[in-house]
Protein backbone atom coordinates (compact mmCIF):
# COMPACT_ATOMS: atom_id res chain seq x y z
CA UNK A 1 0.00 0.00 0.00
CA UNK A 2 1.72 3.61 -0.78
CA UNK A 3 0.60 5.62 1.91
CA UNK A 4 1.31 10.08 1.86
CA UNK A 5 1.65 11.35 5.05
CA UNK A 6 4.08 14.72 6.25
CA UNK A 7 6.62 13.34 8.76
CA UNK A 8 8.63 16.29 10.85
CA UNK A 9 7.21 18.88 8.36
CA UNK A 10 8.31 17.39 5.67
CA UNK A 11 6.36 15.34 2.90
CA UNK A 12 7.10 12.17 2.71
CA UNK A 13 5.00 8.76 0.75
CA UNK A 14 5.94 5.07 0.97
CA UNK A 15 5.30 1.66 -0.08
CA UNK A 16 4.35 -0.48 3.10
CA UNK A 17 2.48 -3.18 4.52
CA UNK A 18 -0.86 -1.68 5.41
CA UNK A 19 -0.48 -3.02 8.92
CA UNK A 20 3.45 -2.38 9.31
CA UNK A 21 3.18 0.37 12.75
CA UNK A 22 4.08 3.66 12.92
CA UNK A 23 6.52 2.65 15.29
CA UNK A 24 8.27 0.41 13.08
CA UNK A 25 7.99 2.74 10.04
CA UNK A 26 9.56 5.55 11.90
CA UNK A 27 12.17 3.65 13.21
CA UNK A 28 12.69 1.41 10.25
CA UNK A 29 11.76 2.78 7.16
CA UNK A 30 13.06 6.78 8.60
CA UNK A 31 15.75 5.85 11.07
CA UNK A 32 14.11 7.81 13.21
CA UNK A 33 15.17 6.00 16.85
CA UNK A 34 13.71 8.30 19.23
CA UNK A 35 10.54 6.84 19.26
CA UNK A 36 10.60 3.79 21.64
CA UNK A 37 8.84 0.63 21.63
CA UNK A 38 7.67 -0.63 25.71
CA UNK A 39 4.71 -3.04 25.61
CA UNK A 40 3.84 -2.55 22.13
CA UNK A 41 0.40 -2.32 23.16
CA UNK A 42 -0.97 0.94 23.91
CA UNK A 43 -0.27 0.69 27.54
CA UNK A 44 3.38 2.39 28.14
CA UNK A 45 3.60 5.60 25.94
CA UNK A 46 7.24 5.82 24.87
CA UNK A 47 5.93 5.44 21.53
CA UNK A 48 3.65 8.42 21.77
CA UNK A 49 4.02 10.47 18.66
CA UNK A 50 1.84 13.60 17.69
CA UNK A 51 -0.43 12.43 14.68
CA UNK A 52 -2.88 16.13 13.58
CA UNK A 53 -1.82 17.45 16.52
CA UNK A 54 -3.25 14.57 18.88
CA UNK A 55 -0.60 12.82 21.03
CA UNK A 56 -0.93 8.55 20.13
CA UNK A 57 0.47 5.56 20.97
CA UNK A 58 2.62 4.94 17.60
CA UNK A 59 2.10 1.28 18.26
CA UNK A 60 -1.02 1.10 17.70
CA UNK A 61 -1.23 3.31 14.79
CA UNK A 62 -0.93 1.57 11.11
CA UNK A 63 0.10 2.23 7.98
CA UNK A 64 -3.22 2.39 6.86
CA UNK A 65 -4.11 5.11 9.29
CA UNK A 66 -1.57 7.78 7.85
CA UNK A 67 -2.79 9.03 4.20
CA UNK A 68 -2.67 12.58 4.09
CA UNK A 69 -1.77 12.65 7.79
CA UNK A 70 0.72 14.81 9.69
CA UNK A 71 3.19 13.38 12.15
CA UNK A 72 5.62 15.00 14.71
CA UNK A 73 8.16 12.84 16.17
CA UNK A 74 10.32 13.38 19.24
CA UNK A 75 12.87 14.15 17.33
CA UNK A 76 11.30 17.66 15.49
CA UNK A 77 9.30 18.36 19.24
CA UNK A 78 13.15 18.68 20.54
CA UNK A 79 14.08 21.24 18.02
CA UNK A 80 10.85 23.41 18.74
CA UNK A 81 10.84 26.48 21.54
CA UNK A 82 8.65 24.60 24.03
CA UNK A 83 10.47 21.49 23.48
CA UNK A 84 13.51 22.95 24.61
CA UNK A 85 11.96 24.64 27.59
CA UNK A 86 10.84 21.14 28.56
CA UNK A 87 14.35 19.45 27.99
CA UNK A 88 15.73 22.19 29.83
CA UNK A 89 13.16 21.61 33.31
CA UNK A 90 13.52 17.61 32.76
CA UNK A 91 17.39 18.30 33.79
CA UNK A 92 16.82 21.07 36.09
CA UNK A 93 14.88 18.94 38.20
CA UNK A 94 17.25 15.62 37.40
CA UNK A 95 13.55 13.54 36.14
CA UNK A 96 14.90 11.33 33.94
CA UNK A 97 17.03 8.12 35.20
CA UNK A 98 17.77 5.90 32.60
CA UNK A 99 15.66 7.65 29.68
CA UNK A 100 13.86 5.39 28.11
CA UNK A 101 10.44 6.57 29.14
CA UNK A 102 11.57 10.20 28.05
CA UNK A 103 11.40 10.51 24.60
CA UNK A 104 7.25 9.83 25.30
CA UNK A 105 7.03 12.03 28.34
CA UNK A 106 8.64 14.81 26.20
CA UNK A 107 5.83 14.36 23.32
CA UNK A 108 2.97 13.56 26.13
CA UNK A 109 3.96 17.72 28.07
CA UNK A 110 4.88 19.20 25.19
CA UNK A 111 1.20 18.57 23.60
CA UNK A 112 0.10 19.54 27.23
CA UNK A 113 2.27 22.94 27.14
CA UNK A 114 0.25 23.63 23.41
CA UNK A 115 -2.83 22.85 24.05
CA UNK A 116 -3.28 24.15 27.75
CA UNK A 117 -0.08 25.15 30.01
CA UNK A 118 -1.95 25.43 33.17
CA UNK A 119 0.86 25.01 35.94
CA UNK A 120 -1.72 22.74 37.60
CA UNK A 121 -0.50 19.47 39.07
CA UNK A 122 -4.02 17.27 38.11
CA UNK A 123 -3.82 18.51 35.06
CA UNK A 124 -0.56 17.66 34.56
CA UNK A 125 -0.87 14.23 35.99
CA UNK A 126 -3.84 13.04 33.95
CA UNK A 127 -2.15 14.81 30.33
CA UNK A 128 0.41 12.06 31.63
CA UNK A 129 -1.22 9.64 32.75
CA UNK A 130 -0.79 7.32 29.47
CA UNK A 131 2.82 6.87 30.22
CA UNK A 132 4.60 4.61 32.28
CA UNK A 133 7.80 5.35 33.83
CA UNK A 134 9.63 2.47 35.80
CA UNK A 135 12.47 4.53 37.23
CA UNK A 136 11.71 7.76 38.65
CA UNK A 137 8.27 7.49 40.62
CA UNK A 138 6.56 10.30 38.27
CA UNK A 139 7.08 13.05 41.43
CA UNK A 140 9.84 15.07 39.12
CA UNK A 141 8.30 14.79 36.10
CA UNK A 142 5.52 16.38 37.28
CA UNK A 143 7.61 18.54 39.12
CA UNK A 144 9.69 19.53 35.69
CA UNK A 145 6.55 19.87 33.58
CA UNK A 146 5.25 22.28 36.67
CA UNK A 147 8.20 24.21 35.97
CA UNK A 148 7.98 24.35 32.10
CA UNK A 149 4.34 25.72 32.72
CA UNK A 150 5.63 28.66 34.74
CA UNK A 151 8.80 29.34 32.49
CA UNK A 152 6.57 29.24 29.18
CA UNK A 153 4.33 32.26 31.10
CA UNK A 154 7.27 34.21 32.39
CA UNK A 155 8.38 34.47 29.06
CA UNK A 156 5.86 33.68 26.91
CA UNK A 157 6.66 36.56 24.58
CA UNK A 158 9.57 34.52 23.57
CA UNK A 159 7.13 31.65 22.47
CA UNK A 160 4.18 33.30 21.20
CA UNK A 161 5.94 34.50 18.20
CA UNK A 162 7.56 30.99 17.17
CA UNK A 163 4.65 28.22 18.57
CA UNK A 164 0.83 30.36 18.39
CA UNK A 165 -0.41 28.66 21.35
CA UNK A 166 -3.96 26.41 20.77
CA UNK B 1 -5.34 -12.06 5.98
CA UNK B 2 -6.66 -9.77 3.30
CA UNK B 3 -6.95 -6.42 3.85
CA UNK B 4 -9.05 -4.38 1.69
CA UNK B 5 -9.37 -0.27 1.39
CA UNK B 6 -12.95 1.03 0.29
CA UNK B 7 -12.79 4.36 -1.22
CA UNK B 8 -16.39 5.48 0.39
CA UNK B 9 -19.28 4.56 2.29
CA UNK B 10 -21.10 3.20 -1.04
CA UNK B 11 -17.81 0.52 -2.04
CA UNK B 12 -17.93 -0.26 1.64
CA UNK B 13 -21.71 -1.40 1.58
CA UNK B 14 -20.80 -3.23 -1.66
CA UNK B 15 -17.72 -4.72 -1.00
CA UNK B 16 -19.02 -6.38 2.26
CA UNK B 17 -22.20 -7.35 0.89
CA UNK B 18 -20.30 -9.67 -1.12
CA UNK B 19 -17.88 -11.06 1.55
CA UNK B 20 -18.36 -14.47 3.20
CA UNK B 21 -16.59 -15.60 6.24
CA UNK B 22 -14.87 -13.66 8.92
CA UNK B 23 -14.22 -10.21 8.79
CA UNK B 24 -13.51 -7.20 10.72
CA UNK B 25 -13.62 -3.66 10.73
CA UNK B 26 -10.77 -1.76 10.94
CA UNK B 27 -11.37 1.56 12.59
CA UNK B 28 -9.05 2.94 15.53
CA UNK B 29 -7.78 -0.53 15.42
CA UNK B 30 -7.65 -0.22 19.40
CA UNK B 31 -8.72 -3.69 19.96
CA UNK B 32 -7.86 -5.01 16.56
CA UNK B 33 -4.12 -4.56 16.53
CA UNK B 34 -4.50 -6.41 20.26
CA UNK B 35 -6.35 -9.04 19.09
CA UNK B 36 -4.12 -9.49 15.75
CA UNK B 37 -1.09 -9.70 18.44
CA UNK B 38 -2.07 -12.17 20.35
CA UNK B 39 -3.30 -15.01 18.04
CA UNK B 40 -7.13 -13.90 19.18
CA UNK B 41 -7.71 -13.03 15.23
CA UNK B 42 -5.63 -15.21 13.00
CA UNK B 43 -7.56 -15.08 9.34
CA UNK B 44 -10.06 -13.24 7.87
CA UNK B 45 -10.82 -10.19 5.96
CA UNK B 46 -9.65 -6.82 7.45
CA UNK B 47 -11.97 -3.93 6.03
CA UNK B 48 -10.00 -0.60 6.97
CA UNK B 49 -12.98 2.03 7.61
CA UNK B 50 -11.22 5.26 9.32
CA UNK B 51 -11.09 7.17 6.70
CA UNK B 52 -14.66 7.35 5.26
CA UNK B 53 -16.14 10.59 6.01
CA UNK B 54 -19.86 10.01 6.08
CA UNK B 55 -18.67 7.45 9.14
CA UNK B 56 -17.41 10.21 11.50
CA UNK B 57 -18.22 13.28 13.02
CA UNK B 58 -20.78 14.69 16.02
CA UNK B 59 -23.54 16.73 14.62
CA UNK B 60 -27.69 17.54 15.96
CA UNK B 61 -31.14 17.49 14.17
CA UNK B 62 -34.15 18.55 16.22
CA UNK B 63 -34.71 15.23 17.80
CA UNK B 64 -31.12 14.03 18.25
CA UNK B 65 -27.13 14.26 18.56
CA UNK B 66 -26.00 12.30 16.36
CA UNK B 67 -22.18 10.86 16.57
CA UNK B 68 -20.31 8.68 14.03
CA UNK B 69 -19.15 5.56 14.62
CA UNK B 70 -15.77 6.31 13.68
CA UNK B 71 -15.81 9.60 16.07
CA UNK B 72 -12.96 9.43 18.01
CA UNK B 73 -12.71 9.71 21.70
CA UNK B 74 -10.96 12.42 21.88
CA UNK B 75 -13.30 14.03 19.47
CA UNK B 76 -16.18 13.40 21.93
CA UNK B 77 -14.15 15.16 24.88
CA UNK B 78 -13.51 17.92 22.91
CA UNK B 79 -16.62 18.67 20.85
CA UNK B 80 -18.60 22.33 22.19
CA UNK B 81 -22.00 20.24 20.96
CA UNK B 82 -21.71 17.70 23.64
CA UNK B 83 -20.60 20.21 26.26
CA UNK B 84 -23.89 21.82 25.29
CA UNK B 85 -26.15 19.55 25.21
CA UNK B 86 -24.37 15.76 27.00
CA UNK B 87 -22.73 17.12 29.56
CA UNK B 88 -23.30 14.34 31.46
CA UNK B 89 -22.08 11.69 29.21
CA UNK B 90 -19.15 14.03 28.01
CA UNK B 91 -17.18 14.18 31.30
CA UNK B 92 -18.19 10.60 31.89
CA UNK B 93 -15.78 9.76 29.40
CA UNK B 94 -12.80 12.22 30.71
CA UNK B 95 -11.43 9.03 32.08
CA UNK B 96 -11.39 7.04 28.79
CA UNK B 97 -8.58 4.90 28.48
CA UNK B 98 -5.79 7.37 28.42
CA UNK B 99 -5.12 11.08 26.60
CA UNK B 100 -2.80 9.18 24.01
CA UNK B 101 -5.82 5.80 23.37
CA UNK B 102 -8.74 8.41 23.42
CA UNK B 103 -6.71 10.12 20.25
CA UNK B 104 -7.40 6.80 18.43
CA UNK B 105 -10.54 4.92 19.61
CA UNK B 106 -13.62 5.21 18.47
CA UNK B 107 -17.16 4.73 20.05
CA UNK B 108 -18.54 2.27 17.33
CA UNK B 109 -15.39 0.44 18.03
CA UNK B 110 -16.11 0.07 21.75
CA UNK B 111 -19.59 -0.51 21.16
CA UNK B 112 -18.87 -3.39 18.23
CA UNK B 113 -16.05 -4.85 20.19
CA UNK B 114 -18.63 -6.42 22.03
CA UNK B 115 -16.49 -6.26 25.36
CA UNK B 116 -19.09 -6.21 28.52
CA UNK B 117 -16.75 -4.00 30.19
CA UNK B 118 -16.94 -1.23 26.81
CA UNK B 119 -17.20 1.97 28.88
CA UNK B 120 -19.66 3.83 26.87
CA UNK B 121 -22.26 1.68 26.56
CA UNK B 122 -24.02 1.47 29.93
CA UNK B 123 -23.99 5.06 29.40
CA UNK B 124 -25.19 5.12 26.02
CA UNK B 125 -28.35 2.52 27.67
CA UNK B 126 -29.53 5.17 30.37
CA UNK B 127 -29.32 8.00 27.72
CA UNK B 128 -31.53 5.95 25.46
CA UNK B 129 -29.33 5.40 22.40
CA UNK B 130 -30.20 4.03 19.17
CA UNK B 131 -27.89 2.55 16.91
CA UNK B 132 -28.33 3.19 13.12
CA UNK B 133 -27.72 0.36 11.29
CA UNK B 134 -26.65 0.44 7.14
CA UNK B 135 -25.74 -1.95 4.78
CA UNK B 136 -26.29 -2.38 0.83
CA UNK B 137 -29.62 -2.65 0.93
CA UNK B 138 -31.37 -1.43 3.82
CA UNK B 139 -30.64 1.12 7.04
CA UNK B 140 -32.55 0.52 10.14
CA UNK B 141 -32.53 2.02 13.49
CA UNK B 142 -32.71 -0.31 16.35
CA UNK B 143 -32.42 0.50 20.42
CA UNK B 144 -28.93 0.05 21.67
CA UNK B 145 -30.31 -2.05 24.44
CA UNK B 146 -31.69 -4.16 22.00
CA UNK B 147 -28.18 -4.40 19.96
CA UNK B 148 -26.71 -7.88 22.14
CA UNK B 149 -27.64 -11.13 21.96
CA UNK B 150 -24.75 -12.15 24.07
CA UNK B 151 -21.22 -12.46 24.62
CA UNK B 152 -19.50 -10.42 21.62
CA UNK B 153 -22.90 -11.33 19.66
CA UNK B 154 -25.44 -8.94 18.49
CA UNK B 155 -28.15 -8.67 16.16
CA UNK B 156 -25.73 -7.39 13.21
CA UNK B 157 -26.16 -9.13 9.89
CA UNK B 158 -23.28 -9.82 8.15
CA UNK B 159 -23.54 -7.33 5.36
CA UNK B 160 -24.33 -4.54 7.98
CA UNK B 161 -22.14 -1.80 10.03
CA UNK B 162 -22.62 0.66 12.56
CA UNK B 163 -23.29 4.12 10.77
CA UNK B 164 -23.99 5.85 13.63
CA UNK B 165 -25.21 6.24 17.26
CA UNK B 166 -28.60 8.57 17.61
CA UNK B 167 -29.21 10.12 21.64
CA UNK B 168 -32.03 11.89 22.09
CA UNK B 169 -31.79 16.00 22.27
CA UNK B 170 -33.12 15.92 26.05
CA UNK B 171 -31.46 12.81 27.05
CA UNK B 172 -29.66 14.23 30.39
CA UNK B 173 -32.18 17.02 30.98
CA UNK B 174 -33.72 17.50 34.70
CA UNK B 175 -32.15 14.31 35.71
CA UNK B 176 -29.92 13.81 38.33
CA UNK B 177 -26.63 11.81 37.31
CA UNK B 178 -24.68 9.24 38.00
CA UNK B 179 -21.56 7.47 36.56
CA UNK B 180 -18.76 5.33 38.51
CA UNK B 181 -16.14 2.71 37.29
CA UNK B 182 -14.25 0.98 39.50
CA UNK B 183 -10.97 -0.16 38.04
CA UNK B 184 -7.34 -1.49 39.95
CA UNK B 185 -6.08 2.66 39.15
CA UNK B 186 -7.39 5.67 37.53
CA UNK B 187 -5.48 5.45 34.10
CA UNK B 188 -5.80 2.77 31.73
CA UNK B 189 -7.71 0.77 33.84
CA UNK B 190 -10.11 -1.70 32.44
CA UNK B 191 -13.45 -1.41 34.44
CA UNK B 192 -14.20 -4.32 37.26
CA UNK B 193 -17.88 -2.72 37.49
CA UNK B 194 -19.48 -0.26 35.97
CA UNK B 195 -22.79 2.04 36.91
CA UNK B 196 -24.31 4.68 35.06
CA UNK B 197 -27.62 5.78 36.76
CA UNK B 198 -30.31 9.06 35.84
CA UNK B 199 -33.37 9.79 38.53
CA UNK B 200 -35.85 12.35 38.14
CA UNK B 201 -36.86 12.85 42.81
CA UNK B 202 -39.83 15.28 42.67
CA UNK B 203 -41.17 15.92 46.60
CA UNK B 204 -38.76 12.67 47.51
CA UNK B 205 -40.98 10.31 45.00
CA UNK B 206 -38.66 8.65 42.34
CA UNK B 207 -40.67 9.67 38.89
CA UNK B 208 -38.02 8.42 36.42
CA UNK B 209 -34.98 5.99 36.81
CA UNK B 210 -32.85 4.59 34.74
CA UNK B 211 -29.98 1.90 35.44
CA UNK B 212 -27.52 0.14 33.58
CA UNK B 213 -24.43 -1.77 34.16
CA UNK B 214 -21.36 -3.05 32.84
CA UNK B 215 -18.74 -5.89 33.26
CA UNK B 216 -21.65 -7.71 35.23
CA UNK B 217 -23.12 -10.08 32.73
CA UNK B 218 -22.11 -11.22 29.45
CA UNK B 219 -23.47 -7.28 27.87
CA UNK B 220 -23.60 -4.50 29.67
CA UNK B 221 -27.25 -3.76 30.25
CA UNK B 222 -30.07 -1.97 31.91
CA UNK B 223 -31.50 -3.50 35.11
CA UNK B 224 -34.84 -3.63 34.21
CA UNK B 225 -36.53 -5.34 37.31
CA UNK B 226 -34.73 -2.84 39.68
CA UNK B 227 -36.07 -0.33 38.03
CA UNK B 228 -39.63 -1.41 37.89
CA UNK B 229 -39.22 -2.10 41.76
CA UNK B 230 -37.90 2.06 41.99
CA UNK B 231 -40.32 3.56 39.99
CA UNK B 232 -42.91 5.76 41.74
CA UNK B 233 -41.10 4.65 44.86
CA UNK B 234 -40.87 7.35 47.83
CA UNK B 235 -36.81 7.38 48.69
CA UNK B 236 -37.74 6.54 52.06
CA UNK B 237 -39.19 3.53 51.31
CA UNK B 238 -36.56 1.42 49.38
CA UNK B 239 -35.73 -1.58 51.34
CA UNK B 240 -32.08 -2.43 49.45
CA UNK B 241 -32.37 -6.09 51.02
CA UNK B 242 -35.43 -6.43 48.21
CA UNK B 243 -32.86 -4.81 45.93
CA UNK B 244 -30.23 -7.33 46.73
CA UNK B 245 -32.86 -9.83 45.81
CA UNK B 246 -33.86 -8.65 42.59
CA UNK B 247 -30.18 -7.76 42.01
CA UNK B 248 -29.07 -11.51 42.49
CA UNK B 249 -31.49 -12.08 39.37
CA UNK B 250 -29.97 -9.47 37.03
CA UNK B 251 -26.61 -9.49 37.18
CA UNK B 252 -24.60 -12.89 36.93
CA UNK B 253 -21.02 -11.54 37.58
CA UNK B 254 -18.13 -13.36 36.87
CA UNK B 255 -14.91 -14.23 38.37
CA UNK B 256 -11.58 -13.39 36.18
CA UNK B 257 -7.84 -12.27 37.02
CA UNK B 258 -9.33 -8.67 37.93
CA UNK B 259 -12.03 -9.54 39.81
CA UNK B 260 -14.16 -12.48 42.52
CA UNK B 261 -17.93 -12.64 41.65
CA UNK B 262 -18.77 -11.75 45.38
CA UNK B 263 -16.68 -8.57 45.51
CA UNK B 264 -18.52 -7.84 41.73
CA UNK B 265 -21.61 -8.23 43.21
CA UNK B 266 -21.36 -6.39 46.84
CA UNK B 267 -19.74 -2.80 45.03
CA UNK B 268 -22.49 -3.06 41.99
CA UNK B 269 -24.84 -3.11 45.09
CA UNK B 270 -23.17 -0.04 47.16
CA UNK B 271 -22.88 1.71 44.20
CA UNK B 272 -26.43 1.19 43.22
CA UNK B 273 -27.00 2.53 47.04
CA UNK B 274 -24.91 5.32 46.74
CA UNK B 275 -26.90 6.59 43.60
CA UNK B 276 -30.01 5.99 44.85
CA UNK B 277 -29.01 8.13 48.04
CA UNK B 278 -27.07 10.35 46.01
CA UNK B 279 -28.58 13.89 46.94
CA UNK B 280 -30.43 15.27 44.20
CA UNK B 281 -28.17 18.14 42.46
CA UNK B 282 -30.78 19.57 40.31
C1 LIG C 1 -4.19 0.64 26.42
C2 LIG C 1 -5.66 0.47 26.17
C3 LIG C 1 -6.58 0.98 27.09
C4 LIG C 1 -7.94 0.82 26.88
N1 LIG C 1 -8.81 1.35 27.81
C5 LIG C 1 -10.14 1.21 27.64
C6 LIG C 1 -11.06 1.78 28.59
O1 LIG C 1 -10.69 2.44 29.57
N2 LIG C 1 -12.38 1.56 28.38
C7 LIG C 1 -12.85 0.86 27.32
O2 LIG C 1 -14.06 0.71 27.18
N3 LIG C 1 -12.01 0.35 26.39
C8 LIG C 1 -10.67 0.50 26.52
N4 LIG C 1 -9.81 -0.04 25.59
C9 LIG C 1 -10.33 -0.80 24.44
C10 LIG C 1 -10.48 -0.02 23.12
O3 LIG C 1 -9.61 1.08 23.06
C11 LIG C 1 -11.91 0.46 22.89
O4 LIG C 1 -12.79 -0.63 22.89
C12 LIG C 1 -12.06 1.25 21.57
O5 LIG C 1 -13.19 2.08 21.65
C13 LIG C 1 -12.16 0.39 20.33
O6 LIG C 1 -12.31 1.23 19.20
P1 LIG C 1 -11.39 1.08 17.89
O7 LIG C 1 -11.87 2.03 16.89
O8 LIG C 1 -9.97 1.11 18.24
O9 LIG C 1 -11.82 -0.42 17.50
P2 LIG C 1 -11.22 -1.48 16.40
O10 LIG C 1 -10.08 -2.16 17.04
O11 LIG C 1 -10.93 -0.72 15.14
O12 LIG C 1 -12.46 -2.39 16.23
C14 LIG C 1 -12.99 -3.14 17.31
C15 LIG C 1 -14.13 -4.05 16.85
O13 LIG C 1 -15.26 -3.30 16.46
C16 LIG C 1 -15.70 -3.66 15.15
N5 LIG C 1 -16.16 -2.41 14.54
C17 LIG C 1 -15.48 -1.21 14.53
N6 LIG C 1 -16.23 -0.27 13.93
C18 LIG C 1 -17.40 -0.85 13.55
C19 LIG C 1 -18.58 -0.39 12.87
N7 LIG C 1 -18.71 0.89 12.48
N8 LIG C 1 -19.58 -1.28 12.66
C20 LIG C 1 -19.47 -2.56 13.06
N9 LIG C 1 -18.39 -3.06 13.69
C21 LIG C 1 -17.36 -2.22 13.93
C22 LIG C 1 -14.52 -4.30 14.49
O14 LIG C 1 -14.91 -5.26 13.53
C23 LIG C 1 -13.78 -4.93 15.65
O15 LIG C 1 -14.27 -6.23 15.92
C24 LIG C 1 -8.42 0.12 25.74
C25 LIG C 1 -7.51 -0.36 24.80
C26 LIG C 1 -6.14 -0.20 25.00
C27 LIG C 1 -5.17 -0.72 23.98
S1 LIG D 1 5.02 0.70 23.03
FE1 LIG D 1 3.32 1.80 22.42
S2 LIG D 1 2.33 2.22 24.28
FE2 LIG D 1 3.92 0.90 24.90
S1 LIG E 1 13.53 7.02 33.56
FE1 LIG E 1 13.62 4.89 33.31
S2 LIG E 1 11.62 4.41 32.67
FE2 LIG E 1 11.46 6.47 33.14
Amino acid sequence: MKVNFNLNNKKVSIDVDPMKRLLDILREDFGLLGTKEGCGEGECGACTVLMDGKPVTSCLVNACHLEGKTILTVEAIAKEPIGKLLIDCFDETNAVQCGFCFPGFLVSSYYFLISDGEQNLDKIKEALSGNICRCTGYQKIFESVMLACKKKQLYSHRFSLIHPVR
Amino acid sequence: MEFIKPNTLKELLEIISTITGEKYYFAGGTDINIQIKKDIIRNGKIIFINHIKELNGIKEDENYILIGSTTTFRQIIESKLLNDKLPFFQKSLNNFASPLIQSQATIGGNIANGSPTADVVPLLLVLDGKLELISNSMNRTINLKDFFTGYKKFILKPDEIIKSIFIPQNAENGFDTFYEKIGSRKALSIAKIAVAGLKKVVNNEINEIKIAVGSLNEYPRRLDLIEDYLLNKDLKDIDFKKIRIILKEEITPITDLRSDKDYRFEVCLNLIKKFLLKPDSG
